[in-house]
């Protein structure tokens, strides 16, 4: 076999790349099986692990040293490391800093990557690069991607939503067919009690008048089909206006969270840590973490989750436990609902952020920290990944990872990988060529993670 | 292994016998050699040859490092080795991991970088003599593209059924219709031609007297009737307002930089006028190598008049209206806005993505990166003009802008108060807007101007400016062969950036692409899909033409009429095969279920525009006039802080506000592109959002409000108000069913809603009307 590179881009152009431009071609994006990619020829499909993803997306920068990598005092002199107290938690016995009381019962379930890596220390580059691959230029977002390639699994909601989101560029499908667009629900720090997703109802008409609204329109529609009895995409108009329909009701519910009980709303803090405190945005995570349940129930592909921030430069002890506090309970009980309801099986859990924190050294008085992208920490849980693990390491200091080094692109890879997709293969032709995920270098998979 | 130690002593003896001492120094010459044999070659044998030999399977940026000529040859970044230079040589910097990061696995130890140094230090001794098989570099005579083969004017295929035809343009589609044994559909009925007609040419339904009217004219005149409709919609301005939005998708059109990566995105509060040149450009049928020679270089061409000056300057802003990356920490900024600079004109104007050649030779179509900054420093040389970016130095340093002489002065309202401010990082507290240097009310434009010293542009070795190679003369794409009309060939004139130059060499008539690239758009327009499947790609990757001669013949046809547009699209919807109806016979549309032979028209979609134009219209809300200037043209500012700056308005869709990153809401949902770059065609995705729209938004709500108060306002009787409802939307009356279940919708909401039941259920009606597929669709 000796093909050359430019055969095989030709060849994936046919395989994944051609559905790609069949549906950029105005193939209506609903139409049964589309966005459903097939394997390419030649292109090994792996086994589907994960089916959906949660990414509690950290934004600013989370001090990896004083989390989850722990990195006590063994040089001769005292050096940076972590500054709050670790203990060995469950069976595992993996590190977890005091900050995290009550996701610390979970730990059984967690796999760390404590040896990220990133480009640059730069937030927005960093976290567009997070979210996209690429650091200066919109490109396609992973739950863009994801949905891309596998295609909804609800009939009633979009497949990628994001919460509490920033800017339109993190949850971009950019070229990528508009259907595998993110749905952006609440803006970025601002209190999530009313945040809602676009025009998605209207005090005008009842819904009652609403249905009767649109038999009759679908009445008319069915008449114009009928004349054009080959143009299947009018049918999945049709089908699309009574998905709209019933989004007017399912998102309005899903989004009301006034059915779940007393009980649940405490275990997840919904509505509680309203005050900004330093760079702690109020944004009611815990009412995040029960949407995201509930999402997921619902069979949404992609749903990310946004707090910050936690670029904590100045009081960063202050800032850092506000952080903390106001996400520990929210995700712990997060993860106790997902493996109640036998969910956390086939969701990927991931938490993480742009880059890490360089350490601070203790008793040296001193409380503000900067960024490092040479070394920080992501967790995953759930979804086909080990339980209590630890892959990668920084060194000494937490300055660098040393081991186990994995970059945006190979998480990227990884997470594609779990969820079956073949992270390098998965491409989309526009502006004259192939593009993917993890860019011209491509993405190698943490295979070693795989439960 | 034993192999390549074979080699190594054959090319011992051979450079023992044949070259002078004198070539490497003093020095005994056993010495150099020895270092070489036990310090450098080894290391390319174990971490080069896999990619840099004659026998790698590909060869890595076209550099060989196998022989002594290769590595001073070099490949597309320029030479390896410079003897005696280690600090210029690549292969140092390569190894140092310094912009070029080589071998890729990971960096060399210093020790065996030193041994780099040291050997090149005494002139790169090498014993390798043996001549490097010939490297191709893809050189434009030698390629089959079919794009880049000289346009012919295809003789006029026979054709059996000779009555068939109305224009030659027929022939060549029924021909190959015949050719597969199958028939057209039948011609379009009369409305139906006249809605398709309407929407295609001016973006607007026509009201039903005008439908009636030209049914009745059609059914006594025939052909004469279209030709007459035809002749009075191209003469509207709405004209310009739909063909212009056209052309500005291929221009990128966008009235803030969008999101500089860094969240910022500062306002273009000038690009207004960029658009409002395109669409007075589209009204006058300006030649299109006139149009395009205006957009690349105005500011050269000599003007009689200053309303003539101002235009000209204006149009420049076709190039510096781009989406920038933010210039902190970005080395590559210039380069980045010559960048886009070049894949606008490469795959807007010639159809080819030049972009690929920024960093490396294109892989498939034959575009070296040589050419790419041939063509850069026509750009390098040129000052791109965007103004203050919001006066955020770290999104981009404020540049001049272009000074109008003729255009009146517009002062900001008396009470303008500027709301969006940005605030001081420190202090919170909001700073200063920073006064401009022209007086209040100055009319300014975007644009380029030549610099005062052009110069060529220098190799920015994979991409990156602060690897710098050679200096490549500014000059155009070798792939692209141009006969020149005057007795020497184009070429730059050193004294000026080269832009003027670039211009006629784009639109010289024996460019192969850019009247084919032209006219393939204007028959998307015209049909939905383009002979060219690939609008923005005419390259190695992209569709082949489904009618390669009717695609020369009408480019053929664009140049020898002037390249005017109004006749290349009169000519077009004139013939019978785009007077065609879009209902096919099963069989017909099962033989060729993707329209590759044209035996049909299809069924569009209007595009997100022409759906609100069309609801105002419904809806008699409509202002036809067209919008004076932009709601940010007093507004130097960062939109991404400003929420949402877009205002209802009652003017066709062409004056909202584009900014990027932030569509106005009136247009998101029905795939209005970013306009980050030059958009090939627009999508036309289905989506739920699309319906939330047609259900709640508040612009369609207001809408059917109004069309529900004509009704009820001007008919009495129910039958008389579902009537003028379907006549306002549809240009027909309803059916009796429709008419029976119109009736029974309205009654039956009607019941729901106490006191303002009736006001309500005609609304909920009207809102129907203009959400059906009838109404978004044209046949």
């Amino acid at each position: 076999m000796n093909y050359s590179r430019r055969a095989m881009l030709r060849s994936t152009s046919c395989g994944f790349g051609y559905l790609a431009l069949q549906a950029l071609r105005g193939q209506a994006a609903l139409a049964e099986g589309s966005g459903k990619v097939a394997p390419g020829t030649g292109t090994p499909q792996t086994r589907a692990r994960a089916k959906r993803v949660i990414f509690l997306c950290m934004s600013g920068g989370p001090a990896h040293l004083d989390t989850f990598d722990y990195k006590p005092q063994t040089l001769k002199k005292k050096h940076p490391g972590s500054v709050y107290k670790f203990q060995q938690r469950g069976e595992s016995g993996l590190w977890i800093s005091e900050l995290f009381p009550e996701l610390s019962r979970h730990a059984d379930q967690l796999c760390m990557l404590n040896g990220m890596h990133a480009d640059t220390g730069i937030h927005a580059q960093s976290f567009l690069q997070l979210h996209t691959g690429e650091r200066l230029r919109e490109r396609p977002s992973l739950g863009s991607w994801i949905n891309y390639g596998l295609g909804s699994e609800n009939e009633n909601l979009p497949g990628f939503i994001s919460l509490n989101t920033s800017k339109s560029t993190i949850y971009s499908s950019a070229f990528l067919p508009s259907i595998h667009n993110g749905t952006p629900i609440g803006v970025n720090g601002e209190d999530m009690s009313n945040a809602t997703i676009r025009n998605v109802s209207s005090e005008h008409l009842s819904l009652r008048a609403k249905r009767r609204q649109l038999d009759f329109v679908q009445m008319m529609n069915r008449g114009h089909l009928a004349q054009r009895a080959t143009e299947d995409r009018l049918e999945s108009v049709i089908e699309s206006m009574e998905l709209g329909y019933r989004m007017q009701t399912a998102a309005p519910e899903l989004l009301d969270i006034s059915t779940e009980s007393e009980a649940t709303l405490e275990r997840y803090r919904v509505g509680q840590f309203k005050k900004q405190i330093g760079t702690c945005k109020p944004t009611d995570f815990g009412r995040q973490c029960l949407l995201a349940r509930r999402f997921a129930e619902a069979g949404v592909r992609f749903i990310e989750l946004n707090h910050g921030s936690w670029d904590q430069h100045k009081n960063h002890r202050r800032d850092l436990e506000a952080n903390c506090r106001a996400t520990d309970a929210p995700i712990a009980a997060l993860l106790d609902d997902l493996k109640d309801r036998d969910l956390l099986k086939d969701t990927l859990v991931v938490w993480g952020g742009e880059f890490g924190r360089p350490g601070l050294t203790p008793e040296n008085g001193k409380n503000e920290t900067g960024h490092n992208a040479r070394g920080f920490t992501f967790w995953l849980a759930g979804g086909g990944v080990k339980g209590g693990h630890v892959h990668g390491k920084t060194n000494e200091t937490g300055a660098r990872a040393v081991e186990g080094k994995i970059h945006f692109r190979d998480l990227h890879a990884t997470i594609l990988d779990l969820l079956g997709l073949p992270p390098n293969d998965l491409t989309y032709y526009y502006a004259g060529r192939q593009h993917r995920l993890t860019g011209p270098e491509g993405g190698k998979v943490a295979t070693e993670i795989f439960a | 292994m034993s192999r390549v130690a074979l080699l190594g002593s054959c090319s011992l003896i051979i450079a023992t016998a044949l070259c002078p001492a004198s070539a490497y120094g003093k020095k005994p010459f056993r010495k150099d050699i020895e270092f070489f044999e036990k310090k450098i070659r080894p290391v390319l044998v174990k971490h080069c040859y896999e990619c840099h030999a004659a026998d790698a399977e590909e060869l890595g940026g076209r550099l060989r490092l196998d022989t002594r000529q290769g590595m001073r040859d070099g490949g597309e970044s320029g030479p390896a080795v410079v003897d005696g230079n280690p600090d210029t040589s690549l292969i140092v910097q390569a190894l140092r991991y310094d912009g070029i990061e080589m071998p890729p696995d990971e960096p060399l130890s210093e020790s065996v970088i030193n041994d780099f140094v040291s050997w090149i230090r005494r002139g790169a001794p090498d014993p390798r003599f043996a001549k490097p098989a010939k490297v191709e570099r893809p050189k434009a005579p030698s390629t089959d593209l079919w794009s880049l083969q000289p346009v012919e004017n295809p003789e006029v295929p026979e054709v059996r059924d000779r009555r068939w035809p109305s224009d030659p343009l027929d022939q060549f589609v029924l021909a190959r219709i015949e050719s597969k044994r199958l028939r057209p559909t039948h011609d379009a009925e009369p409305r139906i031609l006249a809605r398709r007609l309407h929407v295609d040419l001016t973006g607007l339904p026509p009201s039903i007297r005008e439908v009636d009217e030209f049914e009745r004219d059609y059914r006594q005149r025939g052909g004469l009737a279209v030709e007459d409709l035809v002749d009075a919609l191209l003469a509207r301005p709405q004209f310009g307002e739909r063909w212009g939005r056209h052309w500005l998708d291929v221009a990128r059109y966008g009235e803030s930089n969008g999101n500089d990566g860094l969240g910022r995105n500062p306002t273009f509060p000038h690009a207004w006028r960029y658009r409002d040149y395109v669409i007075d450009a589209l009204n006058d049928d300006r030649p299109y190598d006139q149009f395009l020679a205006e957009q690349i270089a105005g500011d050269l061409l000599p003007s009689d008049s200053p309303t003539q000056r101002d235009r000209y300057l204006v149009a420049t802003g076709f190039l510096a209206i781009g989406s920038k990356p933010a210039k902190a920490m970005n080395n590559n900024f210039a380069m980045d806005v010559v960048a886009d600079q070049i894949d606008v004109i490469g795959q807007g104007v010639m159809g080819l993505s030049v972009a690929c050649a920024r960093c490396h030779d294109h892989k498939f179509d034959p575009i070296s990166t040589q050419d790419y900054y041939a063509l850069a420093g026509n750009f390098t040389s040129s000052e791109t003009m965007w103004g203050v970016a919001a006066n955020e130095k770290l999104t981009a340093p404020p540049t001049d802008l272009h000074v109008l002489e003729a255009a009146p002065k517009v002062l900001p309202p008396k009470d303008f108060v500027e709301t969006v401010v940005v605030l001081d990082s420190n202090t919170g507290k909001p700073k200063a807007v920073p006064k401009s240097k022209w007086p209040a009310g100055t009319p300014l434009a975007m644009g380029l101007r030549d610099r005062d010293m052009p110069a060529d542009c220098k190799i920015n070795i994979k991409g990156d400016a602060k690897k710098l190679g050679n200096a490549v003369p500014r000059g155009f794409l070798t792939a692209c062969e141009v006969e020149s009309s005057v007795a020497a060939p184009i070429g730059v004139d050193p004294k000026q950036s080269g832009r003027l130059q670039l211009a006629q060499w784009l639109t010289s008539a024996s460019h192969p692409l850019t009247a084919r690239v032209m006219v393939n758009r204007v028959w998307m327009h015209l049909f939905g899909e383009g002979l060219v499947r690939t609008p923005n790609d005419f390259g190695v990757y992209g569709e082949q033409p489904t009618h390669p001669q009717l695609l020369d013949h009408l480019a053929s046809r664009f140049v020898d009429n002037g390249w005017s547009l109004k006749r290349l699209i009169r000519t077009i919807v004139l013939s019978r095969t785009y007077q065609l109806s879009s209902r096919a016979s099963a069989e017909l549309v099962e033989a060729d279920a993707e329209n590759l032979l044209w035996a049909r028209h299809s069924l569009r979609r209007l595009d997100a525009e022409s759906l609100r134009d069309s609801m105002l219209a419904a809806s008699g809300q409509l202002d036809p006039t067209p919008a004076d200037g932009s709601i940010i043209r007093h507004r130097d500012i960062l939109v991404n802080r400003a929420g949402n700056l877009h205002l209802p308005s009652r003017h066709r869709s062409v004056y909202l506000c584009y900014l990027r990153d932030s569509a106005p809401p009136e247009l998101a949902p029905f795939d209005l592109p970013s306009f980050v770059t030059t958009v090939a065609q627009r999508d036309v995705s289905t989506v739920p959002g699309q319906s939330l729209h047609l259900y709640n938004s508040p612009f369609v709500i207001e809408q059917a409000r109004h069309l529900a108060q004509l009704a009820t306002s001007h008919a009495k009787s129910d039958d008389a108000r579902v009537r003028m409802l379907f006549r306002r939307t549809l240009c027909r009356d309803p059916a009796p069913a429709e008419l029976r279940g119109a009736i029974a919708m309205v009654n039956a909401a009607a019941g729901e809603f106490g006191d303002k039941g009736t006001e309500k259920a005609w609304e909920a009606l009207a809102q129907a009307m203009l959400t059906t597929n009838e109404f978004r669709y044209v046949d």
